[in-house]
């Protein structure tokens, strides 16, 4: 019925020494409890809201039994909320975590801080009713303004070419200038992850440091110029201009022009990092997602944008003077922007560039290692790149996928289980077959696919006559996968590429049109990539079986 | 004569006459009468019980949900009436049990509007608690005045009749006036007038507010302002003479007041001098009729009044177009200690009360140049600083005022800054001075805590408002009060000035605003409208309009002549702590606990105010012209200087 029911007077009774206590006695008190104690509340909420608080605190409730000249409640006087816990088993009863302090501890313990003075700090909330963007002020959703007074003034610029304007003094103010200080020194010297973790976050969601805009992006400009050798840099370097561009409150679009090329030098550099352990391709992973996601948001902004960094990865990636790992770069690159960029740019060429990789990728042909770990990168990368972009074509055509992909699926497991036998005597046997150790590869980092396949073994008679029947260009796919264990079917495969060739070439060079057959780009990716291609259709392949 | 009398008269005639069979019939049916009674009377004793309070409520409930669309807001007003006081007797008559249940059934229904109240009620738990509850005595002992159309009323009579739920019609009768009013039914919209069922009945409010308010600024003070304005710039504003004259019909209309158009002509000039040529609609100042202070006004020293001339000179014109500046002082390291804060006039000196019972007050001005030294000319000038600041130790950046024994409430600068006031939970009010750095005064006379003080708006007299439910006028020079307005229900939560000095208001925990007669000391307006407790209340500088602003976030424009609500203003989420209002009385600005500062359009709805007055419609909406908001720090006071920037401060609360 009420709050306070009578057997809680009875146990505070008890607690108090009454025992004896009569239960109409109780029932007669709990009503009168919960009254009173309604009234404190009252007053308590009053002591809030005088000290403009809207959180209740013990001190509130102390003044109130003061008001009503009753004594204070001694022992929870703390300035913050009371912290309640509940109570394991009941659904709403409360206690205050209250621990044990031994006094050792406290006499022992080191003195505290001494707390900071109350101080006053003063700033513009709003000049002119404009709210400024300075750090004291919460972030404004989106920087609409100013974007319409850069326009303003540019269509001025435009019109009045005798409007010539001094050069702004730049006035930093001296947090600022501590914030910059303080950011630099965090990128150069590395030592502290943690903070420098705290700092890309305050560089992505601070509203006020807009002004250092132009000094960040000088910066980053100028120590990926000067220190391309020193790898962990460039990745902070890199990682800073991310948060910048994640940051809704910054412009940072006039300030791209300087960006840009820094994070291209990071994708197609030809050294990046002095070490032969440095992992370089990560940073070129990385910087090529940066870049494409750029495009992605000013792209509508700056129409020649993408159109000037494709050409500049397209260049890197045709001219065959240039090393492999800026092959690498500029495919990761471009293949960052999106499959209709891979099926624009890099399928076309595809088939003369793995001409050009296959004698680097071979253990005969290079006898340096560092190069054949080079090349089977780019091989990777080639292949993720027209892999995402079948998968996109195939997406596309679902309908094309349910049989064809069956059988994939099925061959795939057989490949799972047979690889390790094959896998130490493929490279030297299988030398005109260049795909096979990347493929085992690609299959390994994907077991737990591997093992669903498995699954759907019983499946596999089906499978092979309607592959037979549907697509002739699956054949040799079903037969390789089947009987990869013997590698009997490289010297028979090897014929049916050479003497498709012309086909082959011709439909990747008609890749991008949209109403290509994506069955015939399927089979003449696999006459490049072997099966390793078929990983990419998995996905689709899934959503056919649910 | 008597009934027995009679009787004895009637069986006499009967026996003489030999009418024995029609005595014996008489007598019959008179026992079968008296028994009958006495069983009506048992049974309905034990009728009386919850199951006809609660059938009888239910069904009415159902009956009105059921009613007729045009009618059913006007049947639901009666519900909640009477719902309160069926809780009521059933707690009355002991019947606990019953009362809770059929408390608890009932309560959503009335949640959304009276959840406040009915947390209250909700704590009534015995008979006595409803003698010892103000809210629950004073609804019990005054009417509900309830408007209804007439034929709501007779559907509602008809209703009781038919059904023969005695119960309901006797609650009803009890503690229900109605006023019938012929034609159509009331509209939702005026549903907020009726809702505020204050335990002080509309009859006193409605006798109180027939009172004359005499709302217009002071003769003196203004026309010498004026005077010397437009003497100084004289060459300025010769046009505008079609304006002048609608000015001039529209304010003799509303003044009534004759002889004054040619002041009101020199007037207008001014304003469109300062405006400098954004003479809009920002003449409000100019309609205010003048009247002559009750108190003896102290006199200005020359020197202020120079600077005041010279702020207003330098007056930024503030309108829905203009918005104003606002510097924010943050207070940080505050350890949720900081009770209240005060800014002076012209924003230099900011003030802070804690709960430590300490006072601080920081003197902006000085405070940025302390800083801009020290960091130029090094370590050598610290020293040379500490002694400038003349605190005890050295590297503290504000004066503390040590003197109150309990959490400092509020606090208040006098108009030159010179002065400070600061109230406490030790029921005591001190006078500092910011010049000498010390105590000067501690005025004792209230009971309890003193929640709320302000100065005048020529300082000498201030006032101070209490947990002991009254106001007090005190002058500096005595430390007895010289007023005392006692009316309140509850706690006087706010006080505010009248920008004429002849009346003060004061917000309350009772949800209502009064408006107080200084000369006099009666409540001259009852102001009800509000939902929860009335924390912060403004003045428009024409002396017209006042606004407070309550704890559910909600901000009332009311007419002060009418003692009408022009507009609620709907928008902040939390306590509204502060409302301020721009020197010309364009923009009222709201801090509020849900960390924003926002400005209100006030000029539309004052101007169509003055329109739709002939027709008596005030459907309109004051405008949101913009919300400001902080990163995390609720607002604790505003104040517009005289040249119309705002200065806002705060806490840093940790968001939690």
């Amino acid at each position: 019925m009420s709050i306070v029911p009578k057997e809680t007077i009875e146990v505070i009774a008890q607690s108090i020494g009454m025992t004896n206590i009569s239960s109409d006695v109780a029932l007669t008190l709990a009503p009168d409890v919960e009254y009173r104690l309604r009234e404190i509340m009252q007053e308590a909420i009053k002591c809030m809201r005088h000290s403009k608080r809207t959180v209740l605190t013990a001190d509130d409730v102390d003044s109130a039994l003061s008001l009503r000249n009753v004594e204070p409640l001694y022992g929870f006087a703390t300035g913050d909320p009371l912290r309640f816990k509940r109570a394991v088993g009941h659904k709403d009863l409360f206690y205050i975590d209250d621990k044990d302090i031994d006094f050792k501890d406290v006499i022992e313990a080191p003195l505290p801080k001494t707390p900071l003075d109350t101080t006053v700090v003063s700033h513009w909330l709003a000049i002119e009713g404009v709210q400024p963007a300075i750090p004291e002020n919460a972030p404004i959703d989106v920087i609409s303004a100013p974007q319409e007074n850069k326009k303003l003034e540019h269509g001025k610029d435009d019109g009045l070419p005798v409007d010539i304007r001094l050069p702004v003094k730049h006035v930093l103010s001296r947090e600022l200038q501590l914030y910059f200080d303080k950011i630099t020194e965090l990128i150069t010297n590395k030592s502290e992850p943690v903070l420098f973790k705290e700092a890309l976050a305050s560089l992505s969601s601070d509203s006020g440091i807009h002004p250092l805009v132009p000094y960040f992006s000088y910066f980053i400009a100028d120590e990926v110029a000067r220190s391309l050798s020193d790898l962990p840099l460039l990745f902070a370097l890199m990682r800073v201009a991310q948060s910048l561009l994640r940051n809704p409150h910054i412009h940072i679009e006039p300030y791209l022009h300087q960006l840009m090329p820094s994070m291209i030098t990071c994708i197609v550099a030809k050294r990046l990092g002095n070490r032969l352990a440095d992992n370089h391709w990560e940073l070129r992973d990385f910087s090529a997602n940066l870049v494409a996601s750029v495009c992605k948001r000013y792209g509508h902004v700056y129409h020649n944008l993408q159109s000037r960094l494709t050409k500049t990865l397209l260049h890197a990636f045709l001219d065959p003077s240039k090393a492999l790992t800026q092959h690498y770069g500029a495919i990761r690159g471009l293949s960052a922007l999106g499959p209709s960029v891979v099926r624009l740019l890099v399928l076309p060429n595809l088939e003369t560039y793995l001409q050009l990789l296959e004698p680097e990728m071979l253990l005969e042909k290079q006898k340096n290692e560092m190069k054949r770990k080079e090349a089977w990168h780019v091989f990777g990368a080639l292949m993720c790149a027209a892999g995402t972009c079948l998968y996109d074509r195939l997406k596309m055509f679902p309908r094309l996928l349910s049989l064809p992909s069956q059988s994939i699926w099925k061959h795939k497991g057989k490949i799972a289980t047979t690889l390790p036998n094959s896998k130490r005597k493929s490279p030297p046997s299988n030398n005109h077959c260049p795909q096979q150790p990347s493929l085992k590869k690609l299959v390994d980092a994907s077991i737990p696919i591997t093992q669903v396949a498995s699954n759907m073994q019983p499946t596999t008679a089906d499978g092979f006559s309607s592959i037979a029947s549907v697509d002739p260009a699956m054949r040799p796919s079903t037969s390789s996968g089947g009987l990869s264990n013997e590698n009997i079917p490289g010297g028979n495969r090897r014929e049916t590429s050479n003497s498709r060739a012309p086909k082959t070439h011709s439909v990747l060079a008609q890749a991008w049109k949209q109403d290509l057959d994506a069955g015939s780009l399927l089979a003449s990716l696999f006459e490049l990539f072997g099966e390793g291609i078929f990983l990419f259709i998995q996905p689709v392949e899934m959503n056919v079986f649910l | 004569m008597d009934d027995e009398d009679i009787e004895k008269v009637l069986f006499a005639y009967l026996k003489k006459k030999g009418f024995w069979q029609t005595e014996r019939a008489l007598q019959d049916e008179q026992i079968k009468l008296s028994s009958g009674s006495q069983a009506g009377t048992a049974l309905s004793r034990s009728e009386r019980g919850p199951a006809l309070y609660n059938d009888g409520y239910s069904k009415l409930r159902s009956w009105a949900y059921s009613s007729l669309d045009l009618y059913k807001h006007e049947l639901l007003r009666v519900l909640y009436p009477v719902f309160i006081h069926c809780f009521m007797d059933l707690v009355a008559n002991g019947h606990m049990q019953d009362a809770r249940t059929f408390f608890q059934t009932f309560r959503e229904d009335h949640e959304l509007l009276y959840l406040r109240d009915l947390q209250k009620l909700e704590g009534i738990l015995s008979p006595s608690h409803l003698e010892e509850m103000e809210l629950a005595r004073s609804l019990r002992q005054s009417k509900v005045n309830i408007k209804l159309c007439e034929y709501s009323y007779n559907l509602l009579l008809q209703y009781l009749q038919k059904t023969q739920s005695f119960t309901m019609l006797e609650v009803i009768n009890e503690h229900i006036n109605f006023e019938v009013t012929s034609g159509q039914p009331v509209s939702i919209s005026d549903d907020s007038e009726v809702m505020a069922l204050v335990g002080s009945s509309r009859d006193i409010a409605k006798h109180v507010n027939q009172k004359e308010v005499r709302w217009g600024l002071l003769e003196d003070f203004e026309e010498r302002l004026e005077k010397t304005l437009s003497d100084s710039e004289k060459a300025e504003g010769e046009n505008k003479d079609n304006d002048v004259d609608d000015n001039k019909q529209k304010r003799s209309a509303e003044a009534g007041k004759q002889g004054i158009s040619s002041k009101k002509l020199k007037k207008d000039k001014v304003v469109g001098a300062i405006g400098k040529g954004v003479r809009s609609e920002t003449s409000t100042v100019s309609f205010a009729p003048r009247v002559k202070p009750e108190l003896t006004l102290p006199i200005m020293p020359t020197e202020v009044e120079q600077s005041i001339l010279d702020d207003l000179r330098n007056r930024v014109q503030v309108s829905s177009t203009a918005l104003p500046s606002v510097n924010f002082y943050t207070f940080v390291n505050t350890h949720n200690g900081l009770n209240c804060t005060s800014i002076s006039y012209d924003g230099s000196l900011v003030a802070g009360g804690f709960s430590d019972s300490s006072l601080k007050v920081w003197d902006m001005s000085k405070a940025g140049q302390l800083v801009k030294t020290a960091s130029m000319q090094g370590d050598s000038e610290s020293a040379q600083n500490d002694h400038l600041l003349g605190s005890d130790d050295g590297n503290r950046s504000y004066t503390l005022f040590q003197g109150h024994s309990g959490p400092v409430y509020s606090s208040s600068f006098c108009p030159t800054g010179e002065f400070l006031l600061s109230s406490s939970s030790d029921s005591t009010i001190r006078l500092w001075s910011t010049r000498l750095n010390a105590n000067l005064v501690c005025y004792k006379g209230h009971n309890y805590p003193v929640w709320d003080i302000q100065f005048g708006p020529f300082g000498h007299y201030f006032v101070s408002a209490s947990h002991d439910r009254t106001a007090r006028i005190w002058s500096m020079d005595r430390i007895q009060p010289l007023r005392i307005m006692a009316g309140h229900l509850s706690d006087v939560d706010c006080v505010q000035w009248h920008a004429n000095c002849n009346y003060i208001a004061t917000g309350s925990s009772d949800k209502t605003v009064r408006l107080w007669d200084v000369q006099t000391g009666e409540c001259v307006r009852i102001f009800i409208g509000h939902r929860s407790m009335v924390l912060s209340l403004a003045m428009s500088p024409d002396g017209r309009y006042m606004a407070s602003g309550d704890e559910d976030g909600t901000i009332m424009m009311w007419d002060l002549s009418t003692g009408r609500c022009v507009s609620p203003l709907l928008g902040h989420s939390s306590c509204v702590w502060t409302l301020a209002f721009s020197c010309e009385g364009t923009v009222l600005a709201s801090g509020s606990a849900d960390r924003t500062v926002k400005l209100w359009d006030v000029t539309s709805s004052n101007k169509t105010t003055k329109m739709d007055e002939n027709k008596g419609s005030s459907g309109n909406r004051l405008r949101l012209l913009k919300a400001f908001p902080t990163k995390s720090t609720p607002v604790y006071s505003l104040q517009f200087s005289r040249r119309n920037l705002l200065f806002a401060a705060g806490a840093l609360s940790k968001s939690c």
